[in-house]
């Protein structure tokens, strides 16, 4: 819908401006948070407690890195991420994959009974307590195979997917089926190569949901060693904002607490930013797949 | 005791019933051709040979074997899909190579017999390519050569060729025959496009709304048309056909269409005095000359429509129309000046009114 | 030659055919069995999981009508009807809770519905197409990061002496506020915060949406010597509308499930008044001080009330698009 700017009359030409402005605001409004974080960081430990950083580091310092990145605690915490997001995304995989195919097949016996199965679970949530209740029923209570297993399949991937495989025309099913494939094969050597966007899709939207996934791992965990990233994070900050006796500590270092908090939270976020550029064709794809159909 | 064999096929999704008890024998070798109007039944017909479709009521056998309850890939057909079914993500090796893949044949009897199709289709130079890279009448070849390599007792098509454009479509029915001369295996065709199944078939099955209308060989079907039907599918255009009375005269049965006229019919024709039908007559067959015996049938010109070496006149006998095809030897304005045609006495078709059934049969000489 | 098999088929009476025998029924479905159960060994896992995972728990649901002990276990704890939805209807926090998960819903609908939309009109209008797509992967970037991280760079940032919100503020000679321990402050910034973290990635739809409008509409526009403003109005949005309507109603359908994660992460027992939500104290009360009863009560409630919102929303969804939420 991009016009010929010359075409613009001067009332035209106002409102590109404008609308150009207001993006550029919105724009810098989303960054600018980042960097000020940024800049915390990197300053020094009274000048970030006494808000005089604004957008660049004052009395700069790698001070608040150093304590962070030497804390044992912070690495096992990122290992743990890696072994939920890798675990977990593959679990999700296993089972996702083969349940959607199945379900987009038509000969498939109850069919609509599965759809409305899994669905339902869309609809009628049985609630924070029943679900906690029934993890330690189960004995899965801070345990690395619960985090894993308990939060690997949700129903609105399965449709996506199913929904996917159902638009692939049946004629490679029937003529896989000709040169005598089974359902298996069928899965494996035709269908799942023709849905390479939609697994990328899904699989993204599985990694992002594991790698920021929190609460649950909050409540479930005891242990200190097992928790994720983002429950160490949490635990620090909070310990930063709230620990009186940790804070008077830092008065003596060079790093204070607002600028371990921006320190940590600039460590979190790295991998995220890395691997941001890469993922972006991926996304904007995958929202049409799961989009509104009209 | 070979070939394909339905006996009594019928088919219903739910209450509806598609497929009305169908008898078909295909001989071993044997290319037939079903052909008939979208939704005859066709296709489903094809599918339930396959094993694609479930048989509701009824026994196919193939190759003497009872293959009701048998899966597709043990009935040992195979199929060409109407839109290829070509894996897009496989090169045209890996397409054609997949069911010895699934079967776990030696890579050196893949790639032996790969190499062996690919020759005979001519997709040798274009073995490492994919389906997009390939033009229509190239992945319609590599259809065929998934179908070919796995030597299957019987071929089916799916209408193959409805998505070419017309001059490839000529080309690759050549193609189609010529190969199966070379393989001789048995063959199903299903097609809407009776030009595909006068040229390709041994054995023509003209279907209509689920039934058998006729079998038989082209010429069959084109001299004799069982009925109404299959005359007018048959041929193009299509056989003239207008309904007429049968009146008795000294030289025989004649049908009278009006005043002006007259078909005379010949002496087999099984009908009476008084009774209504239909009399047809192909384009092809009327004569601007007169001959020994044809009824003169006088006409009105209404349009005169130049092919090339032929034309068609469409004329009108009072408020029926009449087409002609006629030869125009370079010239057409001789054609314009037309008011009477000939039909020979042992061209003329008559069908019994209401049922459409063919009263003429035997020996046309 | 033969001929017709129509009169052959209709003098058999072909017509009437054996019903499906339940012999055939059978066989049927042993055939079928033999030759696609592994479609059946594919979709096993995933019931299972729902079952274990999603449907036991509706099970375990049972003790908001029980009073619950952990030793007794969910069988035989003794049933007490609707004694915990009387306690629930009772109490003052739970009332406010329900309350607040409505007024914050309802704050998000008016601010936070309507920011994406708006974002994707101005990203149309954007001529150059470098600009536009850098500050397109900016702006989606928040929704990417996890809520800790944002809801740590929030408190950071409007901390009552060290965040830069007050540092302006006192630039501009104005008293610094503690902001997240203010009730009347907590609803501004958690909009705020959804807004920066959702607004971007939720323009994608939109802009979709916007993209699908057929161009020639646009150019009989200029012929006739619209503005782009006008274009806007009478154009993009009555063409969007639709795929407007449909997101507003999946929204309604999502009214109870204000994201609790983040209201967690920022509140405070002072600012319990305006952030608590339902979800929210169900934690404090379940998870935290060990009530399961009366906290799965309230679950329940939370939950029927959504499953209603969300059948009411895909009703009409289904009615007004050709589109469900299946």
């Amino acid at each position: 819908m991009a016009m010929n700017m010359n075409l613009y009359s001067r009332g035209d030409k106002i409102f590109a401006l404008a609308t150009a402005v207001l993006i550029g605001l919105f724009t810098v409004a989303t960054l600018y948070p980042f960097i000020y974080i940024a800049a915390v960081s990197f300053s020094g430990g009274f000048a970030a407690a006494a808000g005089k950083v604004v957008l660049t580091p004052v009395d700069g310092t790698l001070a608040a890195y150093k304590y962070i990145l030497s804390e044992p605690k912070f690495w096992r915490s990122y290992l743990n991420t890696f072994i939920y997001t890798i675990g977990g995304t593959m679990m999700s995989m296993l089972i996702i994959i083969p349940a959607a195919y199945a379900l987009s097949r038509p000969q498939l016996i109850g069919r609509r009974f599965w759809n409305l199965f899994v669905a339902f679970t869309l609809w009628f949530n049985a609630g924070l307590i029943p679900f906690f209740l029934n993890m330690r029923d189960l004995n899965l209570l801070d345990s690395y195979f619960g985090i894993i297993i308990a939060f690997a399949v949700n129903a609105f991937n399965i449709i996506l997917l199913r929904n996917f495989f159902e638009s692939l025309p049946n004629s490679f099913e029937e003529a896989a089926r000709m040169d005598g494939a089974n359902d298996f094969q069928i899965l494996w050597k035709v269908y799942i190569p023709l849905s390479k966007p939609a697994i990328a899709t899904i699989t993204l939207f599985c990694i992002v949901s594991r790698w920021n996934g929190f609460f649950w791992a909050m409540v479930l965990l005891q242990s200190e060693e097992k928790v994720p990233l983002q429950v160490y994070l949490r635990h620090t900050i909070a310990s930063l904002s709230d620990d009186q006796e940790f804070t008077a500590t830092l008065s003596s270092q060079p790093y204070g607490p607002e600028s371990v908090t921006a320190a940590i939270i600039i460590c979190s976020i790295i991998p995220v930013l890395i691997i941001y550029p890469f993922i972006q064709k991926y996304f904007e794809k995958g929202i049409l797949l799961g989009g509104v159909k009209e | 005791m070979s070939g394909v064999k339905l006996e009594k096929i019928c088919k219903s999704y739910g209450r509806l019933e598609v497929v009305h008890g169908i008898d078909l024998e295909v001989n071993e070798k044997e290319f037939v051709v079903l052909v008939g109007p979208s939704g005859c039944g066709k296709s489903t017909t094809l599918r339930m040979i396959a094993g694609l479709e479930e048989i509701t009521s009824g026994d196919i056998s193939i190759d003497g074997r009872l293959v009701n309850r048998v899966a597709p890939k043990d009935r040992d057909v195979a199929m060409v899909f109407q839109n290829y079914a070509l894996y897009p993500h496989l090169k045209v090796f890996e397409n054609i190579a997949f069911g010895l893949r699934i079967r776990k044949e030696s890579n050196d009897h893949i790639n032996k017999t790969v190499a062996e199709v690919s020759e005979v289709l001519g997709l040798t130079p274009y073995l490492d390519r994919r389906p997009a890279e390939l033009s229509g009448g190239q992945r319609q070849r590599v259809a065929m050569g998934r179908a070919i390599v796995r030597h299957p007792k019987v071929f089916l098509f799916d209408e193959p060729l409805s998505n070419l454009d017309a001059k490839l479509r000529t080309q690759m029915r050549a193609e189609i025959k010529q190969l199966h001369k070379r393989l001789g295996a048995t063959s199903v065709y299903v097609t809407h496009d009776q030009v595909e199944a006068m040229t390709l078939a041994d054995r023509i099955v003209v279907m209509n709304d689920g039934y058998i209308e006729q079998i038989g060989t082209p010429m069959e079907l084109f001299v004799n048309p069982a009925n109404t039907f299959v005359a007018s599918f048959i041929g193009s255009p299509p056989m003239n056909q207008m309904p007429a009375q049968i009146a008795s005269s000294s030289a025989g049965f004649q049908a009278k269409v009006n005043d002006e006229v007259t078909f005379a019919l010949p002496d087999n024709a099984r009908v009476e005095a008084g009774q209504q039908v239909v009399v047809g007559v192909r384009p092809e067959h009327l004569s601007l000359n007169a001959g020994d015996g044809a009824s003169a049938i006088p006409i009105s010109l209404d349009l005169v429509e130049p092919l090339g070496s032929e034309a068609l006149l469409h004329t009108s006998i009072g408020e029926h129309s009449l087409v002609v095809k006629a030869e125009t030897h370079g010239d057409i304005t001789h054609l314009s000046e037309v008011t009477q045609v000939y039909a020979p006495v042992h061209l003329v078709s008559v069908f019994d009114a209401e049922s459409g059934l063919a009263l003429t049969t035997g020996q046309r000489g | 030659m033969e001929s017709s098999q129509r009169k052959h088929a209709a003098a058999e009476g072909s017509s009437v055919r054996p019903k499906r025998s339940l012999k055939h029924r059978l066989v049927w479905l042993v055939d079928h069995l033999k030759n696609e159960w592994q479609l059946y060994v594919m979709l096993a896992p995933a019931i299972i999981w729902f079952l274990v995972f999603l449907y036991k728990p509706m099970y375990g649901l049972q003790i908001a009508f029980k009073d619950y002990s952990i030793f007794l276990g969910v069988k035989d704890s003794p049933w007490v009807g609707w004694e915990h939805f009387q306690t629930l209807f009772s109490n003052d926090q739970f009332i406010r809770a329900f309350l607040n998960t409505i007024k914050i819903s309802a704050l998000n609908l008016l601010f936070g519905f309507p920011a994406p939309i708006i974002l994707a009109l101005l990203f149309n209008e954007i001529l150059n197409a470098t600009y536009k797509r850098t500050a397109q992967t900016i702006v989606y970037l928040p929704h990417f990061i996890s809520s800790v991280i944002i809801a740590g760079i929030v408190t950071t940032a409007f901390a009552p002496t060290a965040g830069i919100v007050n540092t302006v503020m006192g630039w501009f000679g104005l008293d610094s506020i503690y902001f997240l321990t203010r009730p009347e402050w907590f609803r501004p910034i958690f909009v705020g915060t959804g807004i920066w973290q959702e607004a971007g990635f939720g323009s994608i739809v939109f802009l979709a949406a916007i993209a699908g409008v057929n161009p020639s509409l646009y150019e009989s526009a200029v012929v006739d010597g619209a503005s782009r403003w006008q274009m806007i109005w009478k154009i993009t949005l009555p063409s969007i509308m639709p795929t407007i309507i449909i997101m507003l109603i999946i929204r309604i359908g999502n009214i109870m499930e204000v994201s609790f994660e983040m209201i967690i992460l920022l509140y405070q027992p002072s600012t319990y008044s305006t952030a608590d939500v339902v979800n929210t104290w169900v934690y404090r009360q379940g998870l935290q001080s060990g009530q399961y009863d009366v906290a799965a009560a309230a679950g329940l409630f939370n939950a029927i009330v959504a499953f209603v919102l969300v059948m009411v929303a895909n009703t009409l969804a289904r009615r007004y698009g050709r589109t469900s939420l299946w």
